[in-house]
């Protein structure tokens, strides 16, 4: 993992605010995102429920309409040609919707009949039972294919969309948070030094002041011993002394 | 007089009344079904029917086998049969022989006229085309637009000329939907068959003239029935049915008026054959279906041809006999093959 680094920034209480904000951020979207995330795979397994339910379903659907039309054949022949060119545009079309889940659109496609059944004379004079027969048989089986059609795509892209999220949620939780406390460490332990330094330095220079006035004190007792007067501090009135004229 | 063409009936066609004989005596037996009905997966179907007739004819397709092919290979051998024997037909029997052919021919053209009507190209409506139905000009169907065009270029060189001008119009074939105009054609088809068979006299027209009147009626109850809560009015129903039927005309007059199944049945309570049929007939499950009751009925008319002498019913009824056999065989194959054994008992038994 490259996450051992942390955010290059002057340490400052500033930035320890700023950090603070970003971590409270970054917390709340971790959160946030854990529940999308959740709500996906909450909706993605219903769907795999369905999806089951629906192919187990479909088995049995194609299986009745395979022997439906084994059945007409029987009685009518080989009518597949028939169906074939008779063939003028789809009378069953499928629409899409769009669908909403936790934010994320999802295709729902629903099938829809268009136009009259122009089969309905087929088999007239022969098997006509068995043609409504089947025609009612794959139409249920085109329903079913829809739905799961439908179903399936809805799988995917929510496949997809939670694993996004899920990275994302990981990313931030195993890496984004670490860096920002590490930074906020950081700050905090520059901040802390910086404190004990000044307070290092102010006492140095404390030292160095007593001895400076130490050895002043000194001084001052040494000229009051010889008789100058040190309390008072000298009089810039009575000094006499003429100062010579500043020419520039 | 029946006497002398019984006697002069052998010059023509003796050896091919032989051969159709010769031909009968190798459709599957209600054993050969049993042994098939007990086939577990395609290849054994393809092991008990190498004991039959048919031999070897699926030794050299690939495995795995897939019914379609069963059922082309099983097409193609009657076709193989039908074309020799029309080859070595002369007349009256080459005419009748081609009268059968005419109802493939009707199925053909409806093909290649919705085919051409949607733009379909040429080659790929031919080889759908069922081969003993063709005729010369099916290559040159693609160069007519419309139904109309159709007629005058190509259709009306075809034997079935006489069949379109007799009920339709010109517009009538732009304007209508394509299944009427099939039955109609079919309609002419019958009638005009039966009036050949008549006239051909003997036992030819006893026998054909019994199994034409029976698919005449057939198809007048089937088109009623079916056409129960569809488009088609009762006008147009009532020009879909055959005449040459025993339901001509008080049958048909009184199925034209009919609105729903009871009414059917009431009309067919007249004739006791085919009441019989309407009597066990239903659609609940374990039942059979009416269908099925007239495709037995047919099988039974058609193996009963075979009982008389010197005619040419018995080409009409072998053609008929083993189409029924390959519908059978092509049901039992589904069912191995869909591992649905429920209804594998819902052949028609031949023999």
């Amino acid at each position: 993992m490259s996450g051992k680094d942390r955010i290059a920034v002057f340490p400052s209480r500033m930035a320890q605010t700023t950090m603070k904000s970003r971590l409270a951020g970054a917390q709340k979207g971790h959160s946030l995102l854990k529940k999308k995330a959740d709500a996906l795979t909450l909706r993605f397994r219903a769907i795999l429920k369905k999806i089951i339910e629906t192919k187990v379903l479909m088995g049995e659907v194609m299986k009745e309409a395979a022997f439906s039309a084994a059945q007409a054949k029987f009685v009518i022949g080989d009518f597949n040609h028939v169906v074939l060119q008779n063939v003028t545009k789809a009378q069953t079309k499928v629409r899409s919707k769009k669908d909403n889940v936790a934010g994320v659109t999802l295709p729902v496609f629903e099938h829809y009949g268009d136009g009259s059944d122009s089969y309905e004379l087929a088999g007239l004079a022969r098997g006509g039972q068995q043609v409504s027969k089947i025609k009612k048989n794959y139409a249920k089986a085109v329903e079913l294919l829809v739905e799961l059609a439908s179903l399936q795509t809805s799988f995917i892209t929510l496949d997809e969309v939670i694993k996004i999220t899920n990275r994302r949620v990981n990313a931030i939780e195993y890496v984004i948070i670490p860096r920002i406390e590490r930074t906020l460490q950081y700050i905090i332990t520059e901040l802390d030094e910086r404190e004990r330094e000044e307070f290092f330095r102010l006492k140095k220079v404390q030292g160095k002041k007593k001895a400076i006035k130490a050895i002043a004190e000194i001084k001052r007792l040494e000229l009051k011993a010889l008789g100058v007067d040190v309390d008072n501090p000298a009089d810039m009135l009575k000094d006499t002394h003429e100062d010579e004229d500043l020419l520039f | 007089m029946t006497g002398l063409s019984e006697l002069y009936f052998n010059i023509d066609s003796g050896y091919l009344e032989g051969l159709v004989r010769g031909f009968k005596g190798g459709i599957l037996k209600q054993n050969d079904y049993l042994n098939l009905v007990q086939c577990e997966t395609l290849d054994d179907l393809k092991l008990h029917l190498q004991s039959t007739d048919y031999g070897n004819f699926l030794a050299n397709e690939p495995s795995p086998l897939t019914v379609s092919v069963i059922d082309d290979k099983l097409k193609e051998k009657l076709v193989v049969e039908f074309q020799h024997i029309r080859n070595h037909a002369v007349e009256p029997l080459s005419t009748f022989l081609d009268y059968i052919t005419y109802s493939y021919m009707i199925d053909n053209i409806i093909l290649l006229i919705t085919g051409t009507l949607h733009s379909r190209p040429i080659t790929e409506l031919i080889p759908k085309c069922h081969p003993l139905g063709s005729f010369e000009e099916m290559e040159a169907i693609h160069i007519a637009g419309t139904p109309a065009e159709l007629y005058n270029a190509v259709l009306v060189d075809t034997p079935l000329a006489p069949f379109f001008v007799d009920c339709i119009s010109e517009q009538d074939l732009d304007e209508m939907n394509i299944e009427i105009i099939r039955n109609t054609l079919y309609k002419a088809y019958l009638e005009d068959f039966h009036v050949y068979c008549s006239e051909l006299g003997g036992a030819t027209a006893e026998v054909m003239c019994e199994i034409l009147a029976f698919e005449a009626d057939r198809r007048a109850f089937i088109i009623t029935i079916n056409s129960f809560g569809t488009e088609l009015t009762k006008d147009d129903r009532a020009k879909l049915y055959p005449r040459c039927g025993k339901l001509h005309p008080d049958g048909l007059a009184a199925l034209a008026r009919a609105d729903e199944y009871e009414q059917v049945r009431a009309v067919a309570e007249f004739y006791a054959e085919y009441k019989q049929l309407f009597d066990g007939a239903g659609n609940n499950p374990g039942d059979k279906t009416l269908e099925d009751k007239f495709f037995e009925h047919e099988v039974k008319l058609n193996v009963n041809a075979f009982m008389q002498q010197f005619h040419f019913g018995v080409f009409y009824s072998y053609v008929k006999l083993k189409e029924q056999e390959v519908r059978n065989i092509v049901w039992i194959a589904e069912c191995v093959a869909q591992r649905h054994r429920a209804k594998i008992d819902s052949y028609i038994p031949i023999l």
